[in-house]
């Protein structure tokens, strides 16, 4: 019973946000909202900047994301496979430790250390090096890495003995057992930490105000720019809107934010179904 | 009779962290024959199997003490030496456990699975391989057009009979079975104990039990293991 209510609680809490969003925002939301006054195929291939639009934001937003986890994703995979398969339970202990501390550390403190790392290395390599995007993603992969990590680590150590000792009993290595065998069944939870990731990423705004992220910097031209973002749009309005208008742009940009979110959860899932599929069936 | 001994075994101990399972065993196995060993839940029955193939070493705690020696073909090898290729002796040393594990891939990559280990390239091969073991393991009727399905559709006794088709696919020398029909209905596990009869021809069986008239149907040497020892049991 009290799972129950537990249950209708979470399902209710998470209508009434989605619910609440959908009713401030959508009147709000249209091709204005996100290109203002430029033409759409002149913001797509950039030929001209976007000012007062979202399109900008919609795009530091991504890029942020997708560089994070990629920074993120193989370093995360790794080291919980390392912490599940190959350290010593000396070793196991002390990392994971050390990861479940760095799961604690506020974003804000994140995003100090990626200043600090910007302005160190400022003085003492190349005076070009400013806060931007780079640096706002790495230290947004240093954020994320503690979800992928330890979601990796118990997926694979959860798994039964006996799926575990299948593969060697046919002749495979310990690496052809991780590959073919132990990745594969864990897939599923794997998938969960980085969906958990990924929204972490994009809601995220500690760590990119103090990394790169400006109020407006148009479509970001590489990786050592500065750049726009959605949470930190919506960060902006809450704080300094003046009139309606200006906040109903503010729930617009949530409710963007949030399909954002929704469709890479989407696409992380579509990829998990595409490689059991490739894995599972067929010869 | 030094001839016809496959597998031989000499003061064997067998330890979980700090618990001795097994204690100073010695035994011989025949060469082509079934050797039953039964005794009661928790002895070290599947601990003792996973010492000829030296699958204990995956797990977390196990070591092993003593010698174990097999004939494959060339004289007695030490399969406990450091150097043992293991990859190899498993390929050699076939294993189906209690419980059905199919690989996560479909019933035909299940089955293909040891060939893609040794790197053959060879599909019509590969094939034939598979629809031979399939066969053998008297699943082919069932699955053969469902190859492309996942393995996890099938139910508890084809996935056993799976898992079987899939030790036998490189026609091992040695087959250690660790309760293999515990998970069948009477028919198929009666085709199981068809199965075993005929492959005792080319192979040299270990079967775990627990049902005293299969062992009795079935098997040419009896063993208990219990309170760490295995003892020959007299007929």
């Amino acid at each position: 019973m009290f799972s129950w209510c537990c249950a209708l609680l979470l399902a209710t809490g998470f209508m009434f946000i989605v619910g609440f969003l959908v009713v401030k925002g959508y009147r709000g939301i249209n091709l204005e909202l996100i290109f203002a006054d430029t033409r759409l195929l002149d913001a797509f291939f950039l030929k001209r900047q976007v000012f007062g639009g979202l399109f900008p934001a919609i795009i530091g937003t991504l890029s942020l994301i997708l560089l994070s986890i990629g920074f993120a994703l193989p370093l995360g995979l790794a080291s919980g496979i390392f912490l599940a398969e190959y350290a010593s339970p000396r070793l196991k202990s002390f990392f994971s430790l050390m990861v479940d501390i760095l799961a604690g550390i506020p974003s804000i403190v994140v995003g100090l250390f990626g200043f600090s790392i910007t302005i160190f290395l400022h003085h003492f390599f190349s005076s070009q090096i400013f806060p931007c995007l780079l640096i706002s993603a790495l230290s947004l992969a240093f954020l994320i890495l503690p979800y992928i990590i330890k979601t990796t680590q118990v997926a694979i150590e959860s798994l039964p003995l006996q799926v575990r000792l299948t593969a060697p009993s046919l002749g495979a290595t310990k690496l052809e057992n991780i590959i073919f065998v132990l990745l594969p069944s864990a897939l599923s939870d794997i998938v969960s930490g980085i969906v958990l990731a990924i929204g972490r990423c994009a809601e995220d705004t500690a760590v990119i105000m103090l990394t790169g992220v400006v109020a407006t910097a148009g479509v970001p031209r590489s990786v050592f720019s500065n750049f726009e973002a959605l949470p930190f749009y919506i960060y902006y309005i809450a704080s300094e809107y003046s009139n309606s208008s200006e906040l109903m742009k503010g729930y617009g940009a949530a409710l963007i934010l949030l399909l954002i979110s929704a469709g890479l959860f989407a696409l992380a899932h579509w990829i998990k179904l595409k490689i059991e599929q490739k894995t599972r069936f067929g010869y | 009779m030094e001839n016809n001994i496959k597998i031989q075994i000499r003061n064997l101990w067998f330890y979980y962290k700090t618990i001795s399972m097994l204690e100073g065993i010695n035994v011989d196995f025949p060469e082509n024959t079934i050797t039953s060993i039964t005794g009661p839940s928790g002895q070290g029955k599947s601990s003792f199997l996973m010492t000829m193939n030296r699958l204990w070493q995956c797990i977390d705690g196990a070591s092993v003490k003593g010698e174990v020696k097999i004939n494959f073909g060339n004289g007695f090898e030490d399969i406990n030496h450091q150097k043992y290729p293991l990859p190899m002796l498993r390929r050699k040393v076939g294993m189906v456990f209690q419980t059905p594990n199919p690989l996560p891939m479909s019933i035909f990559k299940n089955i293909a699975f040891p060939f893609k280990l040794i790197g053959e390239k060879n599909q019509n091969k590969t094939f034939e391989k598979v629809e031979y073991a399939l066969k053998k393991a008297f699943l082919w009727q069932e699955v053969k057009n469902r190859l492309t399905e996942d393995a996890g559709v099938l139910s508890g006794g084809q996935q056993q009979r799976l898992c079987i088709a899939r030790a036998l696919v490189l026609e091992p020398q040695v087959l250690l079975l660790d309760e293999p029909t515990s998970s069948l209905d009477e028919i198929s596990a009666e085709m199981i104990e068809q199965l075993l009869l005929k492959l005792k021809k080319k192979c040299t069986i270990i079967l775990v039990s627990h049902y005293m008239d299969q062992v009795k149907r079935i098997a040419d040497t009896k063993f208990i293991l219990s309170n760490r020892q295995l003892t020959l049991q007299e007929e």
